[in-house]
């Protein structure tokens, strides 16, 4: 919805302007132009195809019409990538219908970064569909993506450098990651991967009898 | 006065989208009507949403888009005072999509409900297109579709629209705002399908001779009344007229013209 500090804004008519020139329309509505990369947690893909079908017909809508020997290349690694987000691995002659919803977000965000070539990725709240955010993350930023995160994850919120407050639809504070902070970040990190340990231990039929209550931040 | 007609398939947004345009144009006088087979409430929410004047058009047994076409020359009479008449057409058939020069054709697809290969002229007809639900697919996905759409009419202005949010109805209005005045006599960018059997007449028999019979029955009825659609024995047409006839349901008499005595003698003249 917009909030009512956005209706305000537009009522102002003010204007963006991009090097101090009116950006083309294009920008706006040529999804291959748009700088910005976009994911959230409702996406779904409807295409029935393969995994490599769809991959390679979306590099030719992007304009690359590259060798069969560097398009499959490159679908290898799309894949290779997505898969150290998702835990259920994905194969590139699966329909792309019967991916589950982290196999599916795993497969976007690959794409996005292979693929959309966007310098700029906003992702929405997508720490419930059961992918690992922080090898996202760390793939997107290994390639040189800056990313924008809205998340209510601490452990995410902690681990990105600057946090924008967002109030009535404004942005009423920024936040830089400071030391302190980071310290918190690795003991809760700590008790994550002790809570992540559990569960594997639960889908192992293991009995969980006892509790580890002594974590160091530095271990 | 400009004339704009939205057109899409059923459940594609061209609701959402509309609203969101007419509060974009709120400083315009503006006239809505909604075209739809059997009900709609769409008028009644943008009458009380926005206080504009709005109408529906119930189609009931005639194709919505064969019967919009008919009132459109009755609706830029009586709308003259208006600086935009928008009209949203039921959208069931991705056939006809009755586009006319003289307007602006905005077609509304739903990203969620099909190739842009499979719509016909209510796409490759459209100034522009404005695409709905694209937040629910992958950004792969929407430059896909894109370029599907592009295949099909390069020439239309894409734009991404969110019913919800109301992202894309200020382009939409900025193309509406641009677009010139209508003017003139209308005519359609693309000819109606050719409708003319029994079961154009409520033939429910599925056999061609059946329905070669009240064909020729409808024909005999046809050839004695004046085909205005003028409306005046309460049907929406003169073919619905004769469908009713054929059914025992309404009487000849109740077509005024075949009541006129005048008008009788001028069909005896005409037989041999």
């Amino acid at each position: 919805m917009i909030s009512k500090n956005l209706l305000k804004e537009k009522q102002k008519q003010r204007t963006i302007l991009i090097n101090d020139k009116k950006p083309p329309r294009d920008l706006k509505f040529d999804p291959t132009k748009k700088i910005i990369g976009y994911l959230s947690q409702t996406m779904k893909f409807l295409t029935d195809t393969t995994v490599y079908d769809f991959l390679k017909m979306h590099m030719e809508v992007r304009g690359r019409h590259e060798s069969e020997e560097e398009t499959q290349r490159l679908i290898k690694k799309i894949i290779v990538d997505a898969n150290t987000i998702t835990g259920e691995k994905i194969k590139e002659k699966m329909n792309l219908l019967i991916l589950s919803g982290g196999q599916s977000r795993a497969l976007m965000i690959a794409d996005l970064i292979y693929v959309s070539e966007s310098p700029i990725i906003l992702i929405d709240e997508i720490e419930n569909v059961g992918i690992r955010v922080h090898n996202a993350l760390k793939l997107l930023i290994e390639e040189g993506k800056i990313v924008f995160i809205v998340t209510h994850d601490p452990l995410l919120a902690l681990n990105t450098d600057k946090r924008f407050v967002m109030k009535n639809g404004t942005i009423s504070k920024v936040l830089f990651s400071v030391p302190k902070e980071r310290g918190v970040l690795s003991y809760l990190s700590w008790i994550n991967d002790y809570v992540l340990d559990i569960r594997d231990q639960i889908r192992k039929g293991k009995q969980i009898e006892e509790l580890k209550l002594v974590c160091s931040p530095l271990s | 006065m400009k004339f704009v007609i939205f057109g899409g398939t059923p459940g594609s947004g061209k609701t959402s989208v509309i609203k969101h345009v007419i509060e974009e144009l709120k400083d315009l006088k503006i006239y809505y009507i909604k075209f739809d087979v059997l009900k709609t409430m769409d008028d009644v929410l943008i009458r009380e949403k926005f206080g504009i004047t709005t109408e529906k058009g119930i189609s009931g047994d005639i194709c919505p888009d064969h019967y919009s076409v008919m009132l459109f020359p009755n609706i830029i009479k009586k709308q003259k005072d208006k600086d935009l008449v928008i009209a949203e057409t039921a959208g069931l058939c991705l056939r006809c999509a009755p586009y006319v020069n003289e307007g602006l054709g905005i077609a509304v697809l739903n990203i969620a409900s099909g190739k842009p290969s499979s719509y016909g002229p209510l796409l490759t007809h459209a100034d522009a297109v404005a695409i709905t639900k694209g937040d629910m697919v992958s950004q792969a996905e929407r430059e896909i579709f894109r370029i599907g759409v592009l295949k099909m009419n390069e020439k239309a202005t894409i734009i991404e629209t969110n019913g919800l949010t109301g992202e894309g109805a200020l382009e939409v209005a900025e193309i509406i705002r641009n677009m010139p005045e209508t003017k003139g006599k209308l005519t359609l960018r693309w000819p109606m399908p050719t409708a003319l059997c029994g079961y154009c007449y409520g033939c429910k028999i599925v056999d061609p001779i059946e329905a070669n019979k009240r064909y020729l029955l409808a024909k005999k009825i046809k050839e004695k009344i004046p085909n205005i659609n003028c409306g005046k024995c309460g049907f929406k047409c003169c073919n619905d007229f004769i469908r009713a006839v054929l059914d025992g349901e309404a009487e000849e008499s109740r077509c005024p013209y075949l009541r006129k005595k005048e008008f009788k003698l001028a069909n005896r003249a005409k037989e041999p």
